[in-house]
């Protein structure tokens, strides 16, 4: 046993050593090109058109693209640039706002101006978010927009038109019931519509088709005792009230993603999904038979949708600013945008409207169309981007004790207001202080 | 006389039922781990579910490495733990020598707040100490995780390897010391080999932590390529929540070194537990 | 002539003693006394590292203990899932090592495939359990829908999902504490429970009289561990649940690495870093306080 012991002991000691030694320091080849550092935070398997065009087209600058896990991104992307090494150009969807307030961007608004490089390619809506405090930080690569989704094979059997998806709240309650089918222990099988399931949260578009105001115009005083948003969570309370939240629940723990999402597997029946399912369904399940249309809305209220981007920027302290510039640039151009959306099978919506306007790119989807025309027209209300995270967590954590019963309405947004109110102060102090005292350029 | 024979069967056929029924509450969750990395996606999802699958999808592991870079994950893993044991074997046995076997002013109370600072949650220090590696550049990379085991190691090492010190006899240091050995020789030559059941023992034990420690590298890490096991399985189960037989999969394997390490070296193993308890 | 070599010897010793013990004591500095001052003053600061740190006082402390209903949740929590975890474990793996005290065939057997378990920790526990609790397709609920019991919802509902974790972290680390009670439980000398004998006492009389008192000093000792280690509960919580549902998991560190790591809001976290040391402090003392009722230390175990 002693001699066991001495072997692996020296053996650990030896492969400490000799990885410790002959660990590659991953120095690039001295050829003198350009080394880009390109994090995406995206589940794409294949490496993006951009970015293979560019490497094609570009002989001094090679693009070295890293896919980041949605868990933890921010995280690693801050702690690159407090370990002084952070990546040229980073793909993200969260405010630009957010991050530019942690100064963990470079502003280009010198380089847009010395290159004259033209925004009104990009819709309107997608380039107004990349600016904060006079400062542009980002340009929009896809957009990302929401529209209601239903399944019309779910739609016959029910006896319901499927070329009439419901326009009104009252009648997704009503088609909701009809779509739903139970085993013979009584556990769903299959249901309408669960309005707390799916990335946006459709109490989120009710309030804001009823006209919530969320943040004031200053952006400093939050609300959401509106009697919107109160409306919108009563709506919620309604539905939940007809059904069992532990039979939902069970039912919903059986989803997951891709082929086992709730509306591609076809468990559920009607769904606000954002422009990338399209392509999504053709990847996991080309046999769904499905409609989209307009997120319905309350009688007598237009519809909203929201929208945002992908967007790319180059963090504080990058080491080549200007091939991430001449990357980005390249990027979000007409043309590339147009090829990338053929080529690829998924995730892409283009921010630049002239290729989303293309026909081109419209006769890929019947559903193109309907977004680029909400991309147009719907105009987003604002989130609080500064206390973005924040508000989402309270948005949420209030809208779950409503379902569980454990708050009503009132005290529910009451209490979330109050928590976001306080971190959005904070914020904006503490924002303010910084700014007092080191110079931002 | 005969029932009494009567009373020891019925009371050891009842302390069996017992011992089994406890082995199966300990030993089945293996058996579905093992069952479940071994099944295709429509298998998983069965209501009774299957024990043994149909057909065995041995490729479930190959895919693992196929979805993240497990290999490289892995190779820093051995990295980061071959220097963590070895920095963590080296300093805390030379500290608890300078505890158990030289004598200078000062010392019990040193060794007082040895003992101290391991009731110190490593919150309080995890922040300053993240800004301190910020500070000298040492964010993302593997210095912040590894180094600091060459100071000391944990106080929990040193604690124990100076209980087993202080069994060393003294004479036999003494006579060395007569004879003219350095204290280095002593500590290196006479002490340290005279100790390997404990040694053995801080080794594992520090194995066992820095292969599953999660939080070190989920704070310092942040480039793709740096990751270690532990963070790597995190963040897939972030990333594919339900695909359940590539998790388990990947479980098998971060499991398999520990159980082998298990096997092999039960006595440390299971000395290493008591002994974290028992002394004092 | 001996007491002059021995003097020798202490100033020698002395200078190796000090040079010996230095890895430590460097060590110290840096991960412990330089990090605890910095500690106190980031906790009376705004920070996010990514800027300066801007001084507001108590700011921290007023905001966590009047304002903040995430810090009273994130203590209740983790004061219920310590409650409810120390007892059970300490409880359930002493009777486990009386079990396999029994000198029977096979017993051996029985301790390995105890302390199996034991190995399995953090991210691989949590990712193996996740499973294990799944409500649909799960071993648990498939386990109870086959003996006809409905299964709760277990890690996806607010009142199951504190005694999901518990039965999780008894599984895990049952095994290796019975060892600890199993070697306790051999050092007591035979003459005590043969003094029972002659008594006439039954097992239950050895359990009460001989038993726990001779134990007590080992129950006190990993009670007061077990108080320390559930009160640090993080990864299973960070993998599991996120803190959901309805934040019936965040538990303390949780809530604190969420502030520091995914808010950056170091200061806040800071503050709370403090609470728990005093938390943690007085909880200790009181159990040490306590102890003088129970544990014997005459028993001559050490």
């Amino acid at each position: 046993m002693k001699q066991i012991i001495k072997i692996v002991l020296s053996l650990a000691a030896l492969i400490a050593m000799g990885l410790f030694l002959f660990m590659p320091d991953s120095k690039p080849p001295a050829d003198g090109k350009i080394r880009l550092k390109y994090w995406m935070v995206s589940a794409m398997k294949e490496l993006p058109f951009h970015v293979t065009e560019f490497n094609r087209t570009h002989q001094n600058i090679i693009v070295e693209s890293t896919p980041l896990p949605w868990n933890e991104h921010e995280k690693k992307i801050l702690t690159s640039i407090l370990s002084e090494n952070p990546p040229d150009v980073v793909f993200l969807v969260t405010p630009v706002a957010k991050w530019a307030t942690r100064l963990a961007l470079t502003p280009l608004d010198d380089l847009i101006k010395r290159d004259s490089f033209d925004s009104s390619i990009f819709f309107s809506a997608l380039w107004d978010e990349m600016k904060f405090k006079d400062h542009i930080y980002a340009l929009p690569l896809y957009s990302n927009s929401y529209a209601f989704f239903y399944n019309k094979r779910l739609f016959r059997e029910a006896g319901l038109d499927p070329e009439k998806p419901p326009r009104t709240w009252n009648k997704v309650l009503e088609y909701s019931s009809k779509l739903i089918k139970k085993d013979s222990k009584g556990n769903f099988t299959q249901m309408g519509f669960i309005p707390t399931y799916g990335n946006i949260q459709t109490s989120v578009i009710m309030a804001w088709e009823l006209g919530a105001q969320m943040l004031s115009n200053d952006g400093a005083k939050v609300s959401l005792t509106n009697k919107p948003t109160l409306d919108a969570f009563n709506w919620i309370v309604n539905f939940y009230n007809q059904y069992n939240l532990k039979d939902i629940s069970t039912f919903v723990a059986g989803f997951g993603f891709a082929e086992q999402h709730g509306f591609i597997s076809e468990k559920l029946g009607m769904m606000i999904l954002d422009n990338s399912f399209p392509d999504q369904i053709k990847l996991y399940n080309k046999n769904l038979d499905y409609g989209v249309a307009d997120i319905p809305a309350f009688e007598g209220h237009p519809p909203v949708s929201s929208t945002g981007s992908w967007w790319l920027a180059i963090p504080r302290g990058a080491r080549n600013t200007e091939a991430a510039w001449e990357f980005m640039k390249f990027a979000v151009q007409k043309n590339i945008q147009l090829t990338e959306a053929e080529r690829q099978k998924e995730l892409l919506f283009p921010a630049n409207k002239l290729a989303a306007n293309d026909p081109a790119f419209l006769s890929l989807n019947p559903s193109n169309r309907i977004f680029v025309d909400l991309l147009e027209h719907s105009k987003t209300p604002t989130i609080v981007s500064l206390a973005h995270d924040v508000f989402w967590r309270e948005y949420m954590g209030a809208q779950e004790k409503v379902i569980h019963k454990i708050q009503s309405p009132y005290e529910a947004l009451k209490q979330a207001e109050k928590t976001i109110q306080m971190v959005l102060d904070e914020t904006i102090d503490y924002d303010n202080y910084v700014r007092s005292k080191v110079q931002i350029n | 006389m005969k029932t009494q024979t009567g009373n020891k069967i019925v009371k050891s056929t009842f302390i069996y039922l017992l011992l089994s029924v406890f082995a199966l509450f300990f030993i089945i969750p293996f058996l579905w781990i093992l069952s479940t990395s071994l099944k295709g996606d429509a298998q998983i999802f069965t209501i009774p579910p299957q024990w043994i699958p149909e057909n065995f999808h041995w490729d479930n592991y190959a895919k693992v490495f196929d979805r993240i870079p497990f290999l490289l994950y892995v190779k820093n893993s051995v990295f980061v733990s071959a220097i963590i044991i070895t920095g963590t074997v080296l300093s805390s046995s030379i500290v608890a020598y300078s505890f158990a076997c030289l004598n200078w002013p000062g010392r019990n109370i040193l060794f007082i707040i040895v003992l101290a600072t391991m009731m110190l949650p490593i919150q309080v220090i995890m922040i300053p100490v993240f800004v301190f590696f910020k500070e000298i550049g040492w964010l993302n990379s593997f210095k912040p995780l590894t180094l600091p085991s060459f100071l000391g190691g944990s106080a929990f090492n040193i604690f124990l390897l100076r209980q087993f010190f202080l069994s060393i006899p003294k004479d036999l240091l003494d006579s060395a010391r007569i004879d003219g050995c350095s204290e280095f020789r002593i500590y290196w030559n006479i002490v340290l080999p005279n100790a390997k059941p404990a040694l053995a023992t801080v080794a594992i034990l520090t194995f066992m932590f820095s292969w599953n420690d999660f939080l070190g590298p989920l704070i310092y890490l942040s480039d793709q390529s740096k990751g270690t096991i532990a963070l790597g399985l995190g963040m897939f189960v972030g990333q594919y929540v339900t695909e359940w037989s590539l998790l388990m999969a990947a479980s098998m394997l971060m499991m398999l070194p520990m159980l082998l390490i298990f096997f092999v070296f039960q006595k440390y193993f299971i000395q290493g537990f008591i002994m974290s308890g028992l002394k004092d | 002539m001996i007491s002059i070599k021995i003097n020798r010897f202490n100033k020698q010793q002395a200078i190796f003693g000090i040079l010996f013990m230095m890895p430590w004591f460097i060590g110290f500095i840096i991960f412990g006394l330089y990090p605890m001052i910095m500690s106190i003053y980031y906790s009376l600061c705004r920070y996010d590292v990514l800027r300066i740190p801007q001084f507001i006082g108590f700011g921290n402390y007023e905001k966590l203990i009047f304002e903040d209903s995430y810090f009273w949740t994130s203590i209740s929590n983790t004061l219920i899932y310590t409650v409810l975890r120390v007892p059970l474990c300490i409880i359930g793996s002493l009777l486990l090592a009386v079990l396999v005290n029994n000198a029977i065939k096979g017993v051996k057997v029985f301790r390995t495939i105890y302390f199996i378990p034991s190995i399995v920790t953090g991210v691989v526990l949590s990712v193996v359990w996740l499973w294990m609790f799944n409500p649909q397709f799960g071993l648990i609920n498939s386990f109870l829908a086959y003996m006809g019991i409905p299964g709760p919802l277990w890690l996806l509902d607010p009142n199951w999902s504190k005694p999901s974790m518990v039965l999780m972290s008894v599984w895990s680390i049952g095994g290796g504490r019975m060892l600890v009670f199993l070697a306790a439980l051999q050092g007591i000398p035979k003459h005590l429970y043969e003094a029972v004998d002659i008594d006439g006492g039954g097992w239950w009389a050895k359990f009460r009289n001989v038993t726990i008192p001779m134990l007590s000093p080992v129950i006190f000792l990993w009670s007061v561990l077990e108080i320390i280690f559930s009160l640090q509960v993080f990864v299973e919580a960070y993998i599991m649940t996120q803190g959901g549902p309805l934040n019936s998991t965040m538990f303390y560190n949780l809530y604190l690495y969420n502030k520091a790591f995914n808010d950056f809001e170091m200061g806040y976290a800071s503050a709370l870093a403090w609470l728990l040391l005093i938390i943690s402090l007085i909880i200790t003392v009181i159990q040490f306080r306590l102890s003088k009722k129970w544990v014997h230390y005459d028993g001559g175990l050490k």
